[in-house]
């Protein structure tokens, strides 16, 4: 992630006051500076700052959880995704009214001061100052303290009362901003001391506007050369995934040229110094890595091999996921790392790939862990022929495996596939290997397993998927009132439908055919408008208002035919029937009544309305599952233990 | 009065989640375990824990017994239960996430149980 403000955002935002939607506001990272709270409850104002320039603000109201719960702090950095400049009555500058932003970074050290700092310094902080009601203070303070070109004072604002000198948290010689930020995310280990003296940047730092840096990384990917052919003529194209000492990563593209020239040179594994590349904004469609910019190198690049440098880069991060526990991400799209021991290896296979014909290699390895459970992964392309055919070669000796990035489907229940960016490490010198290779020696090896996937109940295909990816409490859609703002967004929810109101109008008469409203016609039947024929009768269809409940709260949402059939139980048509029965049981009332705190999994969609010129947040049920208890409670036990892990 | 205090729910004594592994923690001390029948002799059932382990429940079996069975008793072995309470659970049961539970509320939520 980027860790720094745009440049410029201050004097951007002031020659486009009113952009009409977030997709013309560019990219604004700036501070945050004297963040504190309105009078009213949710409003925060603050200070933005983009390094040179401040114009003060007000963040919306539906970011009060973000600062309660520290993602936006003061001295923390965020990205305004729309605003509106406002005018000030009686003064010359303006306001900002922040609509949508998101969290950046967590508190800097400090605020980001602009290159030409050392006389603005002095400014700058008198000017803080002038904000704080005490006059005395600032006579005193700008008279005997402050040493613009040498001291900067570091950490939050300090209130005090008359006459109290305000002493520099620290105090440091005045740095380039470039340095600052450069320094802020680092405890200077001796390595790092060493990688200064070559003025190594954190991945961190770097940004399109900064062309002189050098990184370290680590190649932790590699893609394979592809040839492409466009208008301007044929190319070759590939690219790697680079990671520094903090675990940052970036996605780094070479074309022709310099695709020649870095192709064998960069060994996934090996370390180098790479400097004079170029960075953009990442492509989000094809992003892979998360950052928001990516990197190209040319021919004028330089890529050098770092040999005698010790152990730099941690290794590639694994967070391992139990075997039995993999259920609840099939078919989801968070990938999962695994580590286990490989029991059997298969022979290469052929596979055509339907898009384009091409033949791939793939090979099947089932491995087992602790949990007593067994998975097959599929590896694809290099990892099928390289590493699997080692695996094969070992497999009596039932090497560990631990392989980060893999895809989890649903082929018999639970299976496990490679991708380009999938890595394998083979026997691994980690902790869990070590405790997976004793637990195997002693008990495992003799021991019968079951695979994972028979165990698990298998849902309908829709159901398994959509119902535990992107689950949330209902809460989430109460206090985010602006979700699905530019489109709808999908989440799944477990809850109790509350309450139906009897008195509403449930229904519609519907075309038979085409499920289109239809009126009634001139004499007798109805009429529809889409199919242009009168009808002797009509169906009901469901448009139905619901309040459901969960333990964080509850919503209204609107359901349609075949989603309120599910929750009412019966067709709109045979409902109509009890109603229009008036006797002393009222079974209208009753088939309500059944429907009432019954739990479901819903699929729903968020969108903004216009209402009245309001906007107004409407929640639609597209699809509703019955809730199994077992695949829920084990959703549950994944859920504690992410808890645990963070 | 008598009666209203009567209604109230005793939770002076819970009884502990087991599975055979944790059982030889609480020999002596009152628990709760579902086992899945594996043999009922009338005055013992010989049944297969939530992890996969023998365990020996004592005392009076109900007539009817369903795979499995929730029993609360008191330890009084490194594998047996002296059981004063059964509840049959039925034919379905996911053992997996009862173990899990087991574990989870020995470990670090045991003061949620506890």
């Amino acid at each position: 992630m980027v860790k720094t403000v745009t440049p410029g955002a201050v004097s951007a935002m002031r020659s486009a006051p009113s952009p009409d939607s977030p997709a013309d506001v560019p990219e604004l990272v700036v501070q945050v500076l004297d963040l504190k709270s309105t009078g009213t409850r949710n409003r925060f104002m603050f200070t933005a700052n983009d390094g040179k320039m401040k114009l003060k603000g007000i963040l919306p109201s539906n970011v009060e959880s973000e600062i309660h719960s520290g993602s936006i702090q003061n001295l923390g950095l965020i990205r305004i995704l729309h605003y509106t400049l406002n005018d000030i009555p009686n003064k010359s500058d303006k306001y900002l009214v922040v609509n949508k932003c998101e969290a950046v970074s967590p508190a800097l050290e400090m605020e980001i001061k602009s290159d030409a700092g050392d006389l603005d310094c002095g400014i700058l902080l008198k000017s803080k100052q002038e904000d704080e009601t005490n006059s005395e203070v600032t006579v005193e303070e700008s008279g005997n303290l402050w040493k613009p070109k040498q001291e900067v004072e570091v950490g939050n604002q300090v209130k005090t009362g008359p006459g109290i000198h305000l002493k520099p948290k620290q105090e440091m010689v005045a740095k380039s901003a470039a340095q600052i930020v450069h320094e802020q995310h680092r405890n200077m280990a001796p390595a790092a001391r060493l990688a200064m003296t070559r003025r190594v940047h954190p991945l961190v730092s770097l940004n399109p506007y900064q062309g002189s840096w050098t990184i370290k990384v680590r190649v932790t990917s590699k893609g394979s050369m592809r040839t492409y052919r466009n208008a301007r003529g044929e190319g070759c194209v590939f690219n790697v995934e680079l990671t520094d000492e903090d675990g940052t990563q970036i996605q780094a593209t070479m074309f022709n040229e310099a695709a020649r020239k870095f192709y064998d040179k960069l060994e996934i594994g090996k370390v180098y110094y790479i400097s004079r590349g170029t960075l953009k904004v990442a492509n989000k469609q094809f992003k892979t890595v998360q950052n928001d910019y990516e990197m190209t190198l040319n021919e004028n690049s330089e890529v050098e091999e770092a040999s005698n440098e010790a152990s730099f880069v941690p290794e590639t991060k694994f967070n391992f996921v139990p075997i039995d526990m993999l259920g609840p991400y099939v078919n989801g799209k968070e990938l999962v790392d695994v580590i286990g021991v490989v029991q059997s290896v298969s022979p290469t296979m052929s596979i055509r790939r339907k898009s384009n014909n091409e033949i791939i290699p793939k090979r099947d390895i089932t491995i087992a862990d602790e949990t007593k459970k067994i998975v097959v992964v599929s590896l694809w392309n290099e990892l099928a022929t390289t590493v699997g055919q080692e695996l094969l070669d070992s497999a009596d000796q039932s090497p560990i495996v631990a392989i980060k990035s893999l895809k989890v489907g649903d082929f018999q229940g639970v299976s496990l596939s490679s991708l380009g960016k999938s890595v394998v490490k083979v026997n691994p010198e980690t902790p869990e290997a070590k405790k997976l290779r004793s637990w195997f020696d002693s008990e495992g090896k003799g021991s019968s397993m079951d695979s994972v996937g028979s165990g698990l109940i298998a849902s309908s295909r829709n159901g398994s998927r959509s119902m535990y990816s992107d689950r949330v409490f209902l809460s989430h859609f109460t206090s985010n009132p602006s979700l699905g703002e530019d489109k709808p967004a999908f989440f799944s929810v477990r809850a109790y439908v509350s309450f139906i109101k009897p008195d509403q109008t449930m229904w519609y008469r519907a075309c038979k055919t085409c499920k289109k409203k239809v009126t009634e016609a001139i004499g007798s039947g109805y009429w529809c408008e889409g199919c242009q024929k009168n009808d002797e009768g009509c169906s009901l269809r469901y448009i139905m208002v619901a309040k459901v409940s969960d333990p964080s709260g509850e919503a209204w949402v609107s359901a349609f035919n075949e989603e309120a059939e599910h929750i009412i139980g019966c067709p709109a048509d045979e409902l109509n029937q009890l109603k229009s029965q008036e006797n002393e049981e009222n079974p209208y009332q009753q088939k309500l009544k059944q429907a009432i705190w019954v739990p479901h999994l819903f699929r729903v969609s968020v969108a903004q309305h216009e209402y009245m010129s309001e906007k107004r947040q409407r929640i639609t049920v597209k699809g509703v599952a019955p809730v199994d208890f077992a695949a829920e409670s084990r959703y549950l036990l994944e859920e504690i233990s992410k808890q645990k892990a963070s | 009065m008598d009666i209203i205090a009567e209604l109230a729910m005793d939770t002076s004594n819970p009884a502990v989640f087991v599975n055979a592994e944790l059982l030889g923690r609480y020999v002596g001390r009152k628990v709760r375990a579902v086992i899945q029948v594996i043999r009922n002799d009338g005055t013992a059932v010989i049944g297969k824990s939530t992890d996969e382990k023998q365990m020996i429940v004592k005392g009076l079996p109900p007539s009817q017994l369903t795979t499995f069975v929730e029993v609360i008793g008191i330890a009084d072995g490194q594998n047996s239960i002296s059981a004063d309470k059964w509840t049959n659970f039925g034919d379905n049961f996911d053992t997996f996430t009862y173990n899990k539970l087991c574990q989870l509320a020995n470990g670090e939520y045991q003061h949620l149980f506890l």
